[in-house]
């Protein structure tokens, strides 16, 4: 047995910035399939007006500073689906166009294009649109699961089971129904079963390592059963590491290697940061979601854990 | 005075209303001085210290000297002369007693008199704590801790900037918006990320 | 006559405190939420500035150099005690709109450095026409930014409701205001630069 240990980036191999952007947005095909049969067309709409805008403003903004047109590295289309991935289904169809513009614009090309960016553009776009439409973006729909209803969008609200939990109302969904993503949610978020299809892929492939995603998810639900509602060491930390956007956030997004630590040990201290940062906005916090702010909150903290855990140089 | 309170008090003063991020207080040097991380860590234990100290000694004068003789009116002028001759005094104290320690954060401390983060909250501890020119029960304990938790604030959100900035030098950001434009759309990004506390409950 | 109109003039576009010398930013980002707070700010802050402009150039030759400083910081504490005072009794919703900002107009880094710099050098006409500059620059700057911040951010003009508009509230919080005036700096360079 021969093992290989090490860390990001990992260039060593013949793989190209492009072939992981493409490989990663395939992995992220079956949870889209799942959100577009539970919500519909409009789920699909929303997706292709995210990825489309996000790929047309990085062309729009390459052309207009005279830089050569990136677009087909796949990155732009990873950002723009991310973020339609993170809406939920009923928001109006301007929603992903003004998100995905400011996600490239002041998420990513502001900072010098791809690999420069601080935080995940995705997810920046997501909290601007969360802080300026709060109406739209906290509205969710009741999922309806029929291979022959594609055409039809009944919008019955129902607030997500995170929601519920924070206004202590009963949720009554199982916990099937949260792994197979019958539950309120943003798009891609609801189908835990195809999130974690895609993320096989992608480990398998090599494209992301366990570090970020296991730390997290582990620290979310140890923080989550300690802190129970009904005391300590009682919370119902299967319920929270199914619900909301966790799976979703650690296996794609905290993963980026942009605005994720270099080292190993800078990456578990980044999972572990996350994780404690989503738990304490779930628990006590005045959203019921937590897992955009921590994962922004530590991408920020990024050039500061990589300072800290960086390997000296020999002899310096 | 139960422990509720600090606890509000605390996410409050480091994330909600960051006095940087969000009250806007002492926000010129944080642009200004943030492009390192060594002299921002040092420059914001000196903003820190100063603004523990001076909200101690603003809260006793305005507790019992300006609200008992009646001159509540007094109140900017008298803290903002207390803290300016409290900084020359530390200055003074520091260069004579502690060379190392001076140079490394002494040289900011001149700067910090018309740090608008060092008035503010003294001003705002008189503003929470004080019902009507007459102080809350435990107001004393909330103001320090109050003023702790700012320079906690303070210290995370410069900490933070300067590792960005300096990672930024690397970056190949679009001319017009080098240095400072770019230093506030970070800010914004933070002040951002740091909204999902907001509404805390315990 | 064209000289002292100079004097008057720079402090609107050349000099502009807030956007070229980047002087007192903490009031002009934490107030610009509507265009009445804006424009209250600016005026009382134009009033100090002229004031201590003004009585600052009276007493410099009176005023050892050592301790000019302070000596300055009080003179203008006292200006802002008297707006602090008069808006209290006058104007009282907007005292209480701009809270602790009102006070903090005296360590509003432009008052002291205009002192610093101009007053203390220069002739008492020249001080006072500096000191409107100054003020005039910083109230076109707030207003600038909060219009923008308040048709944007709350979709009201002065109040006036705008029809058919989603409000970007993102821009009336904290972060909106960073946002806003690293993008018009930005802006500004990229005009300076296209001309120069």
């Amino acid at each position: 047995m021969k093992f290989i240990v090490s860390h990001s980036p990992h260039i060593q191999k013949k793989e190209t910035i492009q072939k992981i952007m493409w490989s990663v947005s395939f992995s992220l095909i079956p949870a889209g399939i799942a959100g577009i049969l539970f919500f519909g067309y409009h789920a699909l709409l929303i997706i292709f007006l995210g990825t489309f805008t996000a790929v047309f403003t990085e062309a729009f903004i390459q052309i207009l500073t005279r830089q050569k047109i990136t677009i087909k590295d796949g990155s732009a289309f990873l950002t723009g689906l991310l973020l339609a991935y993170n809406l939920p289904p009923s928001v109006p169809f301007w929603i992903p166009i003004v998100g995905s513009f400011f996600s490239i614009a002041l998420g990513k090309q502001i900072f010098g294009g791809l690999g420069q960016n601080i935080v995940n553009p995705a997810l920046l776009g997501r909290v601007f649109l969360l802080a300026s439409w709060p109406k739209y973006m906290t509205t969710f729909v009741k999922p309806n699961f029929n291979l022959f209803n594609f055409f039809k969008f009944d919008a019955i609200t129902a607030p997500t089971p995170l929601s519920l939990l924070k206004e202590a109302k009963p949720i009554g969904v199982t916990y099937l129904d949260l792994f197979l993503g019958n539950r309120g949610g943003c798009i891609g978020e609801v189908c835990i079963i195809a999130l974690l299809l895609g993320a096989l892929y992608l480990l398998i492939k090599k494209y992301i390592y366990l570090y970020i995603p296991l730390t997290y998810i582990g620290t979310v639900g140890i923080f989550t059963y300690i802190f129970g509602p009904s005391g300590f060491f009682k919370g119902d930390w299967l319920f929270h590491i199914l619900s909301g956007g966790l799976i979703l956030g650690a296996f794609f997004m905290a993963t980026d290697y942009v605005t994720s630590p270099l080292t190993t040990k800078g990456q578990i201290i980044f999972g572990i940061g996350c994780g404690i940062i989503t738990s304490v906005i779930r628990l006590w916090g005045g959203y019921p979601e937590g897992v955009s702010y921590a994962i922004l909150i530590m991408n920020l903290s990024t050039p500061l854990i990589d300072r800290y855990t960086k390997s000296k140089i020999f002899g310096k | 005075m139960n422990i509720t309170n600090f606890i509000s008090i605390f996410i409050s003063a480091v994330f909600v209303n960051n006095v940087i991020l969000s009250r806007f207080l002492g926000l010129c040097p944080f642009i200004a001085i943030s492009k390192e991380t060594k002299p921002a860590i040092a420059m914001s234990f000196a903003v820190s210290f100063v603004i523990f100290m001076s909200s101690v000694i603003s809260w006793c004068i305005y507790r019992f000297l300006l609200i008992p003789f009646n001159l509540i009116y007094l109140r900017t002028i008298t803290f903002i002369l207390v803290i300016a001759a409290f900084v020359q005094l530390v200055e003074m104290i520091i260069r004579k007693f502690f060379p190392v320690l001076y140079r490394f954060f002494g040289i900011y401390l001149p700067l910090i008199t018309t740090n608008c983060a060092v008035l503010g909250v003294s001003l705002l501890n008189t503003d929470m704590f004080f019902n009507n020119g007459k102080a809350l029960t435990g107001s004393f304990y909330y103001s320090i801790f109050q003023s702790l938790c700012v320079g906690l604030g303070y210290t995370i959100a410069m900490i933070l900037m300067s590792a960005i900035r300096e990672r930024l030098e690397l970056c190949n950001i679009p001319k017009p918006f080098k240095n400072f434009p770019i230093a506030f759309v970070i800010a914004s990004i933070m002040s951002m990320s740091f909204l999902g506390f907001n509404g805390f409950k315990f | 006559m064209k000289n002292k109109f100079k004097e008057f003039l720079k402090g609107l576009i050349k000099e502009n405190p807030t956007f070229v010398l980047m002087l007192g930013l903490c009031p002009t980002l934490a107030i610009s939420t509507t265009i009445k707070n804006g424009l209250g700010m600016g005026v009382a802050t134009t009033f100090v500035l002229i004031g201590s402009n003004a009585m600052i150039n009276l007493i410099r030759k009176i005023v050892p150099d050592k301790i000019r400083i302070p000596c300055f910081i009080v003179v203008i504490a006292s200006f802002v005690t008297i707006v602090e005072l008069i808006m209290k009794a006058y104007v009282p919703i907007l005292d209480r709109a701009l809270g602790i900002y009102i006070p903090l107009i005296v360590v509003n880094c432009i008052v002291l450095a205009r002192a610093e710099a101009f007053a203390s050098k220069e002739t008492f006409l020249n001080s006072i026409l500096d000191g409107l500059g100054m003020g005039c620059g910083f109230t076109l700057a707030l207003l600038l930014i909060s219009t923008i911040r308040e048709t944007l951010g709350m979709g009201t003009f002065f109040d006036y409701k705008i029809k058919g508009f989603e409000p970007i509230f993102l821009l009336s919080l904290p972060s909106g205001a960073l946002l806003i005036i690293g993008l018009l700096l930005g802006f500004f360079n990229f005009l300076k630069e296209k001309k120069g």
